[in-house]
């Protein structure tokens, strides 16, 4: 496991020391101790561990959705923890793409309003053009104008895959992607995944309890109790 | 703007996905409503007032006992106003050996200017209006004219030196004057007939009365520019000054009708900061993943205001459209009961129905709104994440402020608005603090109750907040309802009091004291209740306390009024039974030198209890300290005196007697018999005044009604709104509770008693602010005495009870008649 970068090959994400903590009844309670962690353009790790190691923790911080309470996240090589949450945002619609468990569809939207969103909130004038162009390469072709309810769960993950590549995201950050779904439609929305990062040449982080699925990823980070392995 | 066009779409979208439908309906009811209210009563009101303006038959009138500067004329004309003129005197009519004293009234070309004369042809004729006087050489009479002279229609009637031909019979004009010159019978004749007449010479009692029509800019200028050139013998009248019962009643109803439409805008905030809230709370995932895609906080803020600002002006745009309809529904419902002549519906009430739309939509729902910008992006992993709530100077000051300003817009009165505002904030302080308490004092007896009502409960105490808050908008909505419905009911009765079916319609005047007990005699005999019998010695008020009068007055007073001409002063040994004293004491019988003065006019000449004061009467001088200053109801249509003495003060003057009574339409021939036996006793017709009076308050009535069941139905569909949009947590628990084995009877069982309990304390809460702002605007405003409603205070948390109860068991139907999965699926 690496724990410093490499100056020829630039890190896309490094963490320093990383921590999350809160406060309880019986003191401060450490979510997440000390995490330094580099990974490089393209890669693709998982996350792995059980219930309440700290998965999505260390994801919500390096994707800039929460602070830390100690050490630092670089994303290209741009400290995120001194920024603050409009800088950070800025940076998420610039450079990142999330998949959820819970797909996160906007319930009034229809298939191709949901992945045309973050092209229009980045004012993109083609985002119609582009948003039509991944559903269809996700299978959906035929689903353009279905709400999230009209959709069964994996194609709307598949919706969820087509609007995080829709604006070709350096890092793509993935929260059990496949976690509310059937082990064959699971299968098929984590094929699309890895097809659909090859293509980009995206960085995946993706958070998994699913052993199957983090061996396809290039490499694997183990949390327990907060800490790495 | 960058975002402008995405702001757009995903309005559209949501507009679609229906997440606005409860929002969009909640502002327009009010927009609607308000529109209506606003157009309808602006409507209605400028209607009153140029019907009001027909009692004058002008929009002004300038009174007086000489003919006005013709440079006067030329200014009216100058400003755009319209003018004409009528000139007034009695004369006596000898006709056919009968004689009879007449009222002359000679008029000019325009007269009326407002309003119409009714006439008959013939004396079996129809009636007809009839916009115009009657042409040079004739005349139209009163049929007591003809049937006094031995007339008919066609002779010729000599007034002075001037034969004129009767070619109608007059049987209403809109400008009668319930005084001196009204109580005998009426001669209309052209003003170019007058010269010829040789009646008036220098010296003659004659009243002139110039009539102005225009706008009102130009009526004001006039005004203004006039009262200071007046002399004491002239007079402005207008419909505010000239004909105070009428101007009161016009006054309540334009109040009514403001106070109809504050409810309505009161209702409607609530509903719509309910709608917001739910909006809002609905809006929390879309907002943690829009900023997890990239979006600034100040972006979001935009991305929503924009939204919400196109919202609000396209619905308001249709809430003022739908609003104008409703408003012309109500004058078509209205119609048998309004005049012909409608104003036009005005513009402005439409824009204002616009920016109240506007304004209460952000004043409600941009605290709420406010909050989207402040999710967490973090949500998007951890639901549980919700934004602090929005700060609460932030959420009431607005709601507050805009309210304040809507209020006072409405009222124009800001003693109402601070009464409406502060009373309903404090109490809802107050009991907001009340309601906590209660809560919390149910808490300890959950365990030991049933498992419905423990589950219906627990559903109130779950979220206590929310809980209080729902009381106390529902509070709001039916305190707003019912203050509503009393105050309508009040100032009904209130005029209904004032003008009971048999309110006197003839004053008889100067009863020849030996004469008195056989007119008495006379009236008994034919059946007819009169008032009292006083005895009167007309008298001028000349100092106070060795301070001559005139000294005390401002000019166009009632006070002036009052001391230009000779008062009516009358004694008795108590005060009439519907006077009452307001400081002072009561004499006894048989202590002469006292006097007791009309408050208003005690108030304007400054005079105290205690002053002494000096009447001239006749030649001679009489004195009276002042025992009390007591206060009546001028329009009650029964004889009322500014002065009246302890026996013993004024006996020894001359004097006659003044009563009042109602005759029946049927009866009226008793008139001329009474005429004829007591020729020198004065009947004073008010019965037409009476009539046009009781039209109006009719009219009114109907409209407040009409006014009344609108606000109604907005309450109720909006009291609806509230309690949908505070479902969501109800039915998650609901279809979680269905779930776990819970049967439909049972669950339905549960929302009874949560919105029951919640409506039945809304109820009570809304019986305390109700007849807290009652109070207020009784005694404050509306001058109405003030009585605890028990009946109100006693039916609404019943009512409560079941509106809420109902509005919430209808709302949650969705929680027992669909499958749970599907709930919460769709959650």
């Amino acid at each position: 496991m690496q724990t410093h970068s490499e100056p020829n090959n630039p890190s896309i994400i490094e963490t320093r020391n990383l921590g999350k903590s809160v406060p309880s009844s019986e003191g401060e309670l450490h979510i997440l101790s000390s995490v330094d962690l580099i990974i490089k353009p393209g890669e693709s790790i998982a996350v792995v561990g059980e219930s309440g190691s700290g998965k999505t923790t260390l994801l919500s911080l390096l994707a800039g959705l929460d602070t830390p309470t100690s050490g630092s996240v670089f994303i290209k090589g741009r400290d995120i923890t001194v920024m603050n949450e409009d800088g950070r945002a800025a940076l998420r619609n610039e450079l990142i793409g999330f998949v959820f468990q819970s797909f996160q569809l906007l319930p009034g939207l229809t298939a191709l309003e949901n992945v045309m969103l973050p092209l229009e909130l980045s004012g993109d004038g083609n985002a119609e053009a582009a948003a039509r162009a991944l559903l269809e390469r996700v299978g959906l072709a035929r689903r353009l104008t279905h709400t999230p309810k009209q959709l069964s769960g994996g194609e709307q993950q598949r919706v969820a895959l087509a609007r995080a590549f829709v604006t070709r995201p350096a890092i793509l950050f993935a929260d059990e992607p496949t976690g509310n779904l059937d082990s064959k439609t699971g299968a098929h929305v984590i094929d699309l995944l890895f097809e659909l990062n090859r293509e980009q040449h995206t960085t995946l982080v993706l958070v998994t309890h699913d052993a199957s699925l983090a061996a396809r990823c290039g490499r694997m980070i183990g949390l327990a109790a907060g800490r790495m392995l | 703007m960058k975002r402008f066009g995405l702001a757009l779409r995903l309005l559209l979208r949501d507009g679609r996905s229906g997440e606005l439908t409860l929002l969009v309906l909640a502002l327009l009811i009010a927009v609607a409503s308000a529109t209506t209210i606003s157009l309808f009563a602006d409507r209605l009101q400028r209607t009153l007032t140029v019907q009001a303006a027909e009692f004058l038959a002008g929009d002004l009138v300038l009174a007086g006992s000489m003919p006005i500067d013709d440079a006067w004329r030329r200014r009216a004309t100058g400003l755009g106003l319209i003018p004409s003129q009528t000139v007034e005197f009695s004369s006596v009519l000898l006709e056919n050996e009968q004689m009879l004293l007449a009222a002359i009234k000679a008029v000019s070309q325009g007269y009326p200017l407002r309003g119409f004369l009714k006439t008959l042809e013939t004396e079996a004729g129809a009636e007809s209006q009839i916009a115009h006087g009657p042409q040079p050489g004739t005349a139209w009479v009163e049929k007591r004219i003809l049937s006094a002279l031995n007339l008919h229609v066609g002779d010729m009637l000599t007034v002075g030196e001037k034969p004129l031909q009767v070619t109608r019979i007059l049987t209403y004009e809109p400008d009668k004057r319930g005084d001196f010159y009204s109580f005998s019978p009426r001669v209309v004749m052209h003003q170019a007939d007058l010269p010829a007449t040789g009646v008036i010479q220098p010296g003659s009692h004659v009243h002139y009365f110039y009539q102005f029509i225009g706008e009102e800019t130009a009526l004001v200028a006039f005004k203004k520019w006039l009262k200071p050139q007046l002399n004491p013998s002239q007079r402005i009248l207008d419909i505010h000054e000239d004909r105070p019962e009428l101007g009161s009643a016009l006054q309540r109803a334009e109040r009514y009708l403001g106070l109809s439409s504050i409810v309505v805008i009161l209702i409607a905030g609530a509903a719509i900061a309910m709608a917001a809230g739910r909006y809002t709370e609905r809006h929390f995932n879309t907002s943690a993943l829009l900023r997890c895609l990239g979006c600034k906080q100040r972006e979001i803020f935009r991305l929503y205001t924009v939204q919400f600002l196109v919202l609000g002006m396209l619905t308001s745009a249709i809430g003022c459209l739908l609003g104008w309809l409703g408003q012309l529904g109500l004058f078509y419902v209205l119609k048998p009961l309004l005049p012909q002549q409608l104003a036009n519906p005005s513009l402005l009430a439409v824009v204002f129905g616009f920016v109240t739309g506007m304004a209460i939509l952000l004043g409600f729902a941009l605290p709420p709104l406010l909050r989207l910008q402040k999710v967490s992006p973090l949500r998007v992993l951890r639901r549980d994440l919700e934004p602090l709530p929005a700060k609460a100077w932030l959420i009431y000051g607005l709601a507050i402020a805009i309210m304040s300003v809507l209020v006072w817009r409405y009222s124009n009165d800001w003693q109402m608005t601070a009464g409406i505002v502060g009373i309903g904030l404090s109490s809802l302080l107050v009991l907001g603090l009340l309601v906590t308490g209660m809560l919390k004092l149910l808490r300890p007896w959950l365990p030991k109750l049933g498992l419905t009502w423990r589950f219906g409960l627990q559903g109130l105490l779950r979220n206590s907040r929310a809980s209080v808050s729902q009381i106390l908008a529902f509070s709001i909505t039916l305190a707003a309802m019912s203050l509503s419905f009393t105050v309508r009911s009040d100032l009904i009765d209130q005029w209904r009091q004032q003008l009971p079916e048999r309110a006197p319609n003839y004053f008889a005047l100067n009863i020849i004291p030996a004469q008195q007990p056989a007119f008495a005699q006379d009236l008994l005999r034919a059946g007819i209740d009169s008032s009292a019998f006083y005895p009167v010695v007309r008298g001028r008020l000349v100092e106070i306390n060795t301070e001559a009068v005139q000294k005390r007055v401002s000019k166009d007073s009632q006070g002036e009024a009052a001391i230009h001409r000779e008062l009516s002063l009358t004694w008795a040994p108590a005060i009439p039974a519907d006077n009452s004293i307001t400081s002072g004491e009561a004499w006894s019988a048989d202590q002469a030198g006292w006097v007791s003065v009309e408050q208003k006019l005690a108030d304007n000449l400054g005079i105290k209890v205690g002053d002494d004061l000096r009447f001239t009467v006749g030649g001679a001088q009489v004195s009276a300290r002042v025992a009390n200053i007591r206060s009546l109801q001028w329009d009650t249509m029964k004889p009322n005196f500014y002065m009246i003495f302890s026996p013993g003060t004024l006996n020894d003057f001359p004097l006659t007697y003044l009563t009042s009574f109602y005759v029946p339409d049927a009866e009226k021939n008793l008139l001329n018999q009474l005429l004829k036996t007591y020729p020198a006793t004065t009947i004073l017709d008010v019965d037409q005044i009476l009539k046009q009076f009781k039209t109006i308050l009719m009219q009114l009535t109907q409209a407040i009604d009409l006014l009344l069941y609108f606000a109604l139905a907005a309450g109720f569909t909006v009291l609806f709104a509230a309690v949908y949009a505070t479902l969501d947590d109800r039915i998650r628990q609901g279809a979680l509770l269905r779930t776990l084995g819970a049967r439909r009877d049972w669950l339905r069982k549960t929302h009874l008693v949560e919105f029951g309990v919640l409506g039945a304390s809304a109820g009570i809460l809304a019986a305390a602010i109700s007849q807290a702002i009652l109070y207020v605007l009784y005694s404050r405003v509306m001058h109405i005495p003030y009585e605890p409603s028990w009946l109100a205070a006693a039916t609404l948390p019943g009512i409560g009870m079941l509106s809420v109860g109902l509005a919430g068991y209808w709302g949650v139907r969705a929680v027992v008649d669909q499958s749970p999965l599907r709930v919460l699926r769709r959650l």
